[in-house]
């Protein structure tokens, strides 16, 4: 069963072509990572996915329906959820209230201004077990702008997955971080995307190979290889387009 | 009829040529600072005054070139000690520091100059009608109008598109953030663009005055129709300032010369028209009326099917 | 004002409810008690101004402070529904609908609601400085439509009824100020409770939301659009409950009340009361109609007191008074608020010494430039007289303003010295002012 579908997507700025024919299948249940080096267009594929940008051409389906074209918020409804690689979070409210924007539209909620947010216990209690999962319980209260790099981080994805999306897309969710840091937050992300579908964009090697089960390698706007971490490590094609220079910058 | 098109066109052109003159001031000043200036139309006012005391000091052609610079002064010292400190705010408090502003130059001028209109003369040299037409003649000033706004007009397209400088103001309305790029010294950039687009709205402050009413009510009066312009041609974006200008000139002139009614209309093809009711007055207004009017519809209109305006590329 | 599910469920109860509730029925007694405190008709139309701003200011902050919504132009919505709740009082007077005068300004608040759709549906299809712009436009284009439009409208005199010729309830006939001061009262406090609720809404939460990160908004599954409409639909309908108590209270509706002027006031009181908290706007609506009564008795400049007010405050307190106000509140809670009082007190001698300089610049320039000609160079200033066309006075005032800028800019990091030690400590205090 295809959870996010991919079918011959282009995307070009004026003249410039930056994705040139992307195909991409991704089962439900699947963790699957987008390599490349800087400028491939992974973050753009990100944002045509999840609705940030116009297609220029082909399409794009979810769980089997269509959602080329749709805004963000309407692809979002139907269980696509993503992260940012610049942290984009909600700085002047509070960390609970952050968590708790990700949840009120999924548990029906919608525009209400007849319900009073304090008195949603189901809303308040998501949200807590949320930030409970990514180990911000205590700083619940505080303004998210005070919370350190590695904590907005952390919200970021909690915010992301806390309305309970089925595909999560996670773009390079360890960017900037210490290697103790990566560490934690490697088996955080396996902890919330518990059987979800998980596609992260990532450039620390470590993470990808730990946590995908398939991996595709984007290079200069098309997929050249997509296939297990294994086969992708021993791949000739890839390891000259890139993994050769990535692999060496790890050690 | 052929009388009235001509009158109403050449007048129309001269309304859009004072309106770009004050819109591509306001357009350079919002492309590259992001600042939408709420006093824009308050330097516009400020060039009528100084002119006006200037040339009851010394004389019209004195001012002609003195006030727009003083105007310009005036301008550049509003960026440098005020908008820069608001700048760290943001842009909303940037804008709500320009509405301020306007609020406190409409007082200063009603305190200085007296809430009537000042007695500011065409000087004695145009004081003369240039040609007759059909029996009515039209006034030396407004051609002499005309062909400043249109002289300023060529000299702005040519230094924006032959000159160094134009060209880094042409990429800066596209890529606002390339202006630091380029490594040049930017607060002082924004204080020259500010001051040199405050200055042109005072150069056309000197040479509406005598022609329009010089009261306290002038800035006030055109502003918000400046806004439109700007909103209706596309934010950032200059030729499409200058069609906008263009048409609401010709627009609002025409519409000031028909005095027809809907109601008249609905006479004409045989239809009574309905004299009941509150809203009874709309069959009764003349199109003249609604001349002011016009600019907003329109507004309302572009937005509703061209959001972004005529040439506008940018969202925001 | 912070969400504070958490703290719900640990403490006394009964503590709890005071401190949720306090507030609300401190706000209660204060409404109750004033008009026996201030007795006088002046000061009890000046409450009653206070009332109606309060309410209109609060409606207005739904958009700037709460959404991001800079409008140029919410007086349509508090005009329309005075007209219209004037004409329903002409209709009602006239015998023809049965409706009690209380319910009137519901009118006025269904008028602002209708036409918060329209215009809405149009206005917030954009936001930022467009929707900043389209608002203006609108407000433009109702303006210069009210001078058209005549017979609903009234043209420059305007529409008046008589709100003692409606169906009596309860024999209250709303004849005398004091009794429509409670009406207008009664209204104030249910809409300033409802437009409070609405802030600890869902929707309420992703309006702040909207307004910090309008893109992430979208990524969570809201429009913000949508968000942003709605939001601009109940924002008019308590504008247009505003407007319907202000044509009860004036018993007349002119072109003023739906000009650009009206628009422009409004966004002075959320702005000097605060944009930022839920109580600024109160307190910019009973400073600023304050500030209206008793400055134009004072001084014929008074309008550029106001200006020169709204600038300062843009320019150097962007939180307005409420965010001063709060600036200190960690201060009372670690009880270092009596730190800052000597430093606060030297910095009112250079404070005293520019006000006192700009005031006397502006009120010799006024009675120079406007006065002396009808009644000679003599005038009286903070009790003394002099003539404003001799140089002295100019002089003074010249270096009051500079002295006192002089002496602020000397003194002004001590200040902000002494209040970051309160606010931090001492020892974290030097570092944060290093």
């Amino acid at each position: 069963m295809t959870a996010l579908g991919l079918h011959d997507v282009h995307k070009s700025f004026g003249i410039t072509p930056i994705i040139r024919g992307v195909s991409l299948e991704i089962g439900k249940g699947e963790r699957h990572a987008i390599i490349g080096p800087n400028g491939a267009g992974k973050s753009t594929l990100f944002h045509l996915i999840s609705g940030r940008f116009p297609l220029s051409e082909g399409h794009i389906s979810l769980n089997g329906e269509d959602i080329t074209g749709l805004k963000p918020y309407q692809i979002n409804r139907r269980g696509l959820s993503r992260s940012f690689q610049v942290t984009n979070i909600f700085p002047k409210m509070t960390v609970f209230e952050n968590v708790r924007c990700g949840v009120l539209w999924h548990l029906g909620y919608r525009y209400s201004f007849w319900h009073n947010t304090r008195k949603l216990k189901d809303a308040n209690d998501r949200a807590m077990a949320v930030l409970q999962q990514i180990g911000l319980g205590d700083r619940a209260m505080l303004p998210a702008s005070f919370l350190t790099y590695a904590e907005q981080r952390a919200l970021e994805i909690g915010i992301t997955i806390a309305g309970g999306a089925e595909v999560v897309m996670l773009d390079e969710p360890t960017a900037g971080m210490s290697r103790s840091e990566t560490a934690h937050f490697v088996s955080l992300i396996r902890k919330v995307t518990e059987g979800r579908t998980l596609i992260m964009v990532e450039h620390d090697m470590g993470v990808v190979f730990d946590l995908a089960d398939r991996i595709s390698v984007l290079v200069y706007g098309q997929i050249i290889a997509c296939d297990t971490p294994t086969n992708i490590r021993n791949s000739k094609a890839v390891q000259e387009a890139y993994l050769g220079q990535a692999m060496e910058a790890e050690h | 009829m052929l009388e009235l098109v001509i009158f109403s066109t050449l007048n129309g052109v001269l309304y859009g040529m004072l309106l770009f003159l004050l819109a591509s001031g306001l357009t350079l000043i919002f492309s590259m600072m992001g600042v939408l200036n709420f006093a824009h139309a308050s330097f516009y006012m400020l060039g009528a005054y100084f002119g006006f005391q200037i040339s009851q000091w010394l004389d019209f052609w004195v001012a002609l070139f003195v006030a727009p610079v003083c105007v310009g002064l005036v301008g550049a010292a509003v960026e440098r000690w005020g908008l820069r400190t608001v700048h760290k705010w943001g842009h909303v408090p940037e804008l709500l520091f320009t509405f301020g502003l306007a609020f406190v130059i409409e007082e200063m001028v009603q305190m200085i100059w007296g809430k009537l209109p000042v007695d500011y003369r065409v000087p004695k040299l145009l004081d003369f009608p240039a040609f007759e037409l059909f029996g009515t003649t039209y006034p030396a000033f407004r051609m002499f109008m005309l062909l400043i706004s249109v002289a300023i007009f060529l000299v702005l397209l040519l230094v924006l598109t032959r000159s160094r400088i134009g060209l880094i103001i042409q990429a800066a309305l596209t890529h606002p953030n390339m202006v630091a790029m380029l490594g040049h010294n930017v607060p002082k950039v924004f204080m020259m663009v500010f001051g040199f687009g405050s200055g042109l709205a005072g150069l056309a402050g000197v040479i509406a005055g005598p022609a329009l009413v010089t009261q306290p009510s002038m800035a006030h009066v055109l502003g918000p129709i400046l806004f439109v312009v700007v909103v209706f041609g596309g934010l950032g974006s200059l030729s499409g300032a200058f069609i906008a200008s263009l048409m609401i000139g010709l627009i609002q002139t025409f519409a000031i010369a028909i005095n027809y009614s809907i109601g008249d209309l609905l006479t004409s093809v045989g239809m009574a028209r309905p004299v009941q009711g509150m809203l009874s007055d709309l069959w009764q207004v003349t199109v003249a009326q609604v001349g002011p009017v016009v600019p907003y519809l329109m507004l309302v209109l572009i937005l509703i099917f061209r959001p972004t305006g005529l040439m506008g590329t940018r969202e925001s | 004002m912070s969400d504070t599910t958490l703290a719900a469920t640990r403490g006394n109860p009964a503590l709890d409810l005071l401190r949720r509730y306090g507030i609300w029925v401190i706000a209660l007694v204060v409404m109750l008690v004033l008009p026996k405190i201030f007795t006088s008709g002046a000061a009890l139309t000046t409450m009653c101004l206070m009332g109606i701003m309060i309410v209109f200011s609060l409606a207005y902050n739904m958009l700037l402070g709460q959404t991001g919504m800079l409008s140029f132009g919410h007086a349509v919505y508090y005009g329309l529904g005075g007209f219209l709740a004037v004409h329903a009082m002409n209709v009602i007077a006239a015998g023809k609908l049965p409706i009690p005068l209380p319910v009137v300004p519901l009118v006025g608040g269904l008028m602002g609601l209708t036409f918060g759709f329209i215009f809405g549906a149009v206005s917030t299809r954009r936001a930022g400085t467009v929707f900043a712009m389209i608002s203006l436009g609108l407000g433009e284009l109702i303006a210069s439509l009210s001078l058209i439009l005549r017979g609903f409208f009234g043209g420059e005199e305007g529409i008046t009824a008589n709100r003692t010729k409606m169906l009596t309830l309860w024999g209250v006939r709303f004849g005398p100020q004091i009794e429509v001061y409670y009406l207008i009262a009664s209204w104030c406090f249910v809409c300033m409770i409802a437009m409070y609720a609405f802030t600890r809404t869902p929707l309420g939460r992703m309006c702040n939301a909207v307004r910090d990160n309008p893109e992430r908004a979208e990524f969570v599954g809201y429009s913000t659009q949508m968000v942003r409409f709605i939001t601009f639909c109940i924002s008019g309908f308590f504008a247009g409950i505003a407007g319907g108590l202000a044509a009860i209270n004036f018993e007349l509706m002119n072109a003023v009340n739906i000009s650009g002027a009206q628009s422009g006031s409004v966004l002075l009181m959320a702005y000097i009361g605060g944009i930022g908290h839920f109580m600024g706007p109160v307190l910019g609506a009973v400073l600023v109609v304050l500030l209206q009564v008793f400055l134009s008795d004072i001084t014929g400049a008074w309008m550029l007191y106001f200006g020169l007010i709204f600038i300062m405050m843009v320019m150097f307190a962007p939180g307005g008074m409420a965010g001063l106000i709060m600036l200190h509140l960690p201060l009372w809670q670690r009880g270092t608020l009596l730190q800052v009082v000597p430093a606060y007190g030297v910095m009112l001698v250079p404070a005293l010494m520019g006000v006192a300089g700009a005031v006397a610049l502006i009120e010799t320039a006024h009675h120079q430039l406007v006065k002396t000609a009808t009644e000679g160079p003599a005038m009286t200033l903070f009790g003394i007289a002099y003539t404003s066309n001799s140089m002295l006075p100019w002089i003074v005032a010249l270096v009051l303003i500079g002295g006192g800028l002089w002496l602020g800019r000397l003194w002004g990091p001590r200040m902000a010295g002494a209040y970051s030690d309160a606010a931090h400590g001492k020892d974290l205090g030097k570092e944060v002012s290093k």
